[in-house]
């Protein structure tokens, strides 16, 4: 694995996400991206609108559950494709964590051609955040698709 | 990690009782299905077997832990996974009902013939695929307020009956009459209703469908009869759930689940199989969000029936007489429910996920007309290959709490999927064998290729072979309309 990245991994059913970088909010971006990537085909696309969300969790594992989950039904609920994510505070200690994001996106009725995949939630099968050998760290788990 | 089976029956295995299994797993499988799962907890990250296995160590889990012959990996619980918990000392889990609550299939007899359908083909596919929302990001023709979703979620089917979606008489030959009780709107949060605002009445993407299909084959004389099937007759199949709303309770709840399985001291053997006491205020609450949810499934497939009703009376020149509904199954559900067990009569609440109530013949939530022969199984087959219908045995009745299949079962992955086809080539191949797609995406149409299931003949024919359902008709599709 290079510096940062994502992929996705084969489930039969459902989908494997994992993305990883030189920070935790580094790889939560990168998961971001891998799911937003199951979702709209996003190559050249530039986010028309930056939508602000803060999140918290009770660990470091929670937190990416609950940001991939509300970026969800953020999408549902502004009817918008999200194709770029930049974490701009990730901290916090013990039962205590937090986030804020800025979350780039275009209306779906401007680019409902590039749409591809709904997902439905992203569930804690499979979820994991955490260092690998080399000191990076990597963040995932298994969304419904 | 491995999983030990034995085969214990022609198409039945189990795993055996060990560590902290509280039952043995029940795996419904010929020998050919069994060295491809074993194969695939050997060698994948991600494994049914060790799903079954993770299920029977659950609180209060009754009799085994099952699965139908469709298994194939899900989250938590497996795809085809069957779990019935004692309601004093069971628990309830997410992973067991999923994010698309009751999700089901709707099928409906409709008196046109076959030849007419072939003769307008375009003309059927192409209004259907406009006159029903699918795909993403779709809205219904509703517009609700906050008001009017929580009628949706306590009224269920009726709410859409009252819209003008369906007739009457659709509502016998639904689960539940199209309405569960002990629905709590209040359970369910303003982010779930907010998203499902403008969703009911829509089909949704994926593996979601409406097909137009004829019937094949008819196995069982008597019980086709009850259900009003005739061969070469026509039988339109819709399959949806409960939309964004399911997926927000399932995501609302993780975070409630998560906490109330430390709160209880429930032993969790791997993450998504979090849960909370039947009995506890967290386990209550919970199973009064999923009946909200199971009733937004029941009323929006009832809002999509109206609007195939609509569109085929206009085309076909019908009145609602010619086009009544067979039967409506969920197949991601929690219901409490009576079986006789080892232990006697019992309430019990059954988990099914990927799996279908079958209940048997004499049971009173069969609808009257079909009492005598059993309910009706609608097992969802491919684009390409047969759909089957299906009534449930006795023999169901006590050894899979009255349930069956629910599909042919994904065999390959998404993204196996997408290496081995490409969505042009499977919709042209349909179109040459007289099956007609109406899709939106292409690549859904890639990911869904028949060749990714398993052979739905040789899933039904276990069931049939361990004697817990029986064949009753096969289904041909001629149009498949997909979001």
């Amino acid at each position: 694995m290079t510096g940062r990245g994502h992929e996705t991994l084969e489930h039969t059913a459902d989908m494997g996400l994992r993305g990883w970088g030189g920070s935790p909010a580094e790889a939560f971006e990168e998961t971001a991206l891998a799911m937003f990537e199951l979702m709209v085909d996003r190559h050249g696309m530039a986010a028309e609108i930056d939508h602000r969300l803060s999140i918290g969790g009770r660990d470091l594992t929670g937190l990416l559950i609950e940001f991939l989950n509300e970026l969800l039904s953020f999408a549902d609920i502004e009817d918008t494709a999200f194709v770029s994510v930049r974490i701009e505070r990730l901290e916090g200690g013990g039962e205590d964590w937090e986030l804020d994001a800025v979350i780039g996106g275009i209306p779906r009725g401007k680019c409902r051609k590039r749409l591809l995949s709904e997902v439905k939630a992203a569930t804690w099968y499979g979820a994991s955040v955490g260092r690998d050998s080399d000191g990076r760290w990597v963040a995932g788990c298994v969304v419904d698709l | 990690m491995k999983v030990e089976v034995e085969k214990i029956g022609e198409f039945l295995w189990e795993i055996p009782r060990s560590g902290r299994m509280l039952v043995p797993g029940r795996i419904y499988a010929d020998d050919d299905s069994m060295s491809f799962l074993l194969k695939e907890s050997a060698t994948k990250q991600w494994d049914a077997l060790a799903q079954v296995r993770n299920v029977a160590c659950l609180p209060g889990i009754v009799g085994a832990s099952m699965a139908m012959a469709d298994i194939h990996p899900g989250y938590g619980f497996p795809i085809g996974g069957v779990g019935a918990f004692d309601p004093g000392e069971g628990v309830v889990s997410i992973a067991g009902v999923g994010f698309d609550i009751n999700c089901g299939v709707r099928s409906m007899v409709v008196d046109v013939t076959k030849e007419r359908i072939e003769l307008n083909r375009e003309r059927v596919a192409e209004e259907l695929f406009n006159s029903v929302p699918a795909g993403i990001g779709s809205t219904g023709t509703f517009r609700l307020s906050v008001r009017e979703i929580d009628r949706v979620l306590v009224e269920g089917a009726s709410f859409a009956l009252e819209r003008g979606y369906g007739v009457e008489e659709d509502l016998e030959y639904v689960e539940e009459g199209g309405t569960v009780a002990g629905a709590d709107p209040s359970a369910v949060s303003p982010r779930a209703k907010e998203r499902q605002l403008k969703q009911v009445g829509t089909l949704g993407s994926g593996n979601h469908y409406l097909e137009v299909q004829y019937v094949e084959e008819i196995f069982d004389e008597e019980a086709a009869s009850a259900f009003g099937l005739l061969p070469g007759g026509i039988v339109v199949s819709i399959h949806t759930g409960s939309r964004a709303l399911g997926h927000q309770i399932g995501t609302d709840y993780q975070r409630v689940m998560r906490e109330a399985s430390a709160k209880y001291g429930i032993p969790v053997t791997e993450s998504e199989l979090m849960a909370a006491p039947i009995n506890s205020p967290e386990g209550k609450r919970y199973i009064a969000a999923v009946r909200a949810g199971i009733n937004c499934a029941f009323a929006n497939r009832q809002a999509i029936s109206g609007l195939v009703r609509d569109t085929l009376k206009r085309l076909f020149h019908l009145d609602d007489r010619q086009i009544r509904t067979l039967y409506e199954v969920g197949h991601n559900n929690l219901k409490l429910e009576t079986h006789d067990t080892a232990q006697g009569r019992r309430n019990l609440l059954v988990h099914r996920k990927g799996a279908t109530r079958a209940f048997a013949a004499g049971r009173e939530e069969v609808p009257l007309r079909y009492r005598e022969v059993g309910q009706p199984v609608l097992v969802g087959g491919t684009m390409g290959t047969s759909s089957f219908i299906l009534v449930g045995t006795e023999l169901g009745m006590s050894e899979t709490f009255g349930s069956a299949v629910h599909g042919a079962g994904r065999m390959k992955s998404r993204k196996q999927a997408l290496r081995e086809y490409r969505g042009e080539d499977v919709i042209r191949n349909l179109a040459e064998s007289g099956i007609i797609v109406r899709t939106r995406s292409r690549k859904g149409a890639a990911e869904e290729a028949p060749g990714a299931y398993k052979d739905v003949e040789r899933v039904v024919a276990i069931m049939e072979g361990a004697g817990v359902s029986r064949r009753v008709a096969r289904l041909r599709p001629m149009i498949c309309v997909k979001g």
